[in-house]
């Protein structure tokens, strides 16, 4: 099969799902049934309202334990057991699953376009490859800039995090039913807040040494240590508030206006601003103030 | 009494997106109009003036966006 086969049958099964879910509300869900506690795969019915929904995005996981039994299956539904490992408490749901789901399909997206970028390497680049250098040389530039030219090294990191935050912000504009971005739940943002953190400390200590870095705490004078120590753990609460109150504000206001519109013509406009611009704005952003972390550690 | 405790945060929530949205707002007009100027005094600055317009943009913003987490837990975490 070649790639323009591959292609056709791709877009024409995007629009056909893109059509079904105007009429058919339905949700594929992954996660833990609750009465036996068995993991599943399955379609169902959506049986919420625009209320419940709101509430879903905002708080998925604790949502999901209070919903109950849906009212159709769609299709077959795939049941697994994993030796009673989520079957300790039936009535509750393993936390996350949406997320989890989430961030695994944008890293297999992620391992499949750098498998197809790096397959033939050619002097004369192909189209993917010259997107992706051009990519590179400006984050390359853009390290240069910040950190100086004996960090070049700091390319990869960075551009791993835009990379990973851009992909899992635009994957909410693919209209599959289910789909959500990922940083739309605290915990990923959260997550790679803490990393961003924990890259920052470790810099500060390998380039001042370990006695320096613990007096830098007690920088005026002593008794204010306290609210230093503070301050360096609030820089990562907030980057990743930021971007998590970005993307859910924008995710909200999708689904209310949706709702009001019947999902005709205006959210795709909307999903311009909100998915495109906002997310690869707050993808930059993060990337430029977790590399202005470092450097104000390595610039005294 | 849980209806009173429900219009409260109700009306605490939209206190508090209207008054959180008040000072980036002019935060963020003020680092645009100082961009502005900057570009026009020096135009062959103008990539980088707007990728710290933007980053400056987006620092003085997330006072709003904390307003904006406070007024959703107070919407859907009360009551």
């Amino acid at each position: 099969m070649n790639k323009k086969t591959f292609l056709r049958m791709l877009v024409g099964f995007i629009i056909v799902q893109a059509i079904l879910s105007i009429w058919i509300d339905y949700t594929l869900e992954v996660g833990v049934e609750e009465e036996q506690g068995r993991f599943v795969i399955r379609n169902v019915e959506n049986p919420m309202t625009i209320q419940e929904r709101i509430t879903e995005e905002f708080q998925p996981d604790e949502y999901r334990i209070e919903k109950g039994k849906p009212l159709t299956i769609y299709g077959s539904e795939r049941l697994y057991r994993f030796f009673g490992f989520f079957s300790r408490n039936p009535n509750k749901a393993i936390y996350a699953f949406q997320l989890i789901r989430m961030i695994i399909i944008v890293d297999i997206l992620l391992l499949v376009i750098a498998y197809l970028t790096r397959k033939k390497m050619s002097m004369i680049p192909t189209k993917l490859q010259l997107v992706f250098e051009m990519m590179y040389t400006f984050f390359e530039d853009l390290t240069r800039e910040t950190l100086g030219k004996d960090k070049l090294h700091f390319t990869s990191y960075v551009l791993t995090i835009f990379l990973f935050i851009w992909t899992c912000n635009i994957i909410g504009i693919v209209p599959f039913p289910g789909f959500v971005e990922a940083n739309s739940n605290i915990n990923a943002p959260f997550g790679m807040g803490i990393m961003a953190v924990l890259v920052v400390h470790y810099m500060s200590i390998k380039h001042k040494g370990f006695f320096k870095y613990l007096k830098g705490y007690t920088e005026p004078f002593f008794p204010l240590a306290p609210i230093n120590f503070v301050g360096e753990f609030s820089k990562g609460i907030s980057i990743s508030f930021r971007l998590f109150g970005n993307v859910l504000g924008g995710a909200i206001i999708l689904l209310v206006i949706s709702s009001l519109v019947r999902f005709i013509i205006l959210p795709v406009g909307l999903n311009m601003f909100f998915g495109l611009f906002i997310g690869t704005l707050q993808a930059f952003v993060f990337t430029m103030l977790a590399m202005s972390y470092i450097a104000v550690e390595i610039f005294d | 009494m849980e209806v009173i405790v429900r219009a409260a945060a109700l009306l605490g929530a939209g206190v508090c997106m209207g008054i959180g949205a008040l000072g980036p707002g002019i935060g963020q007009g003020y680092v645009a109009g100082k961009a502005c100027e900057g570009i026009a005094r020096s135009s062959e600055n103008s990539a980088l003036l707007t990728r710290t317009m933007l980053l400056g943009q987006a620092v003085a913003e997330s006072t709003g966006i904390y307003s904006l987490v406070i007024a959703l837990l107070l919407i859907f975490a009360t009551g």
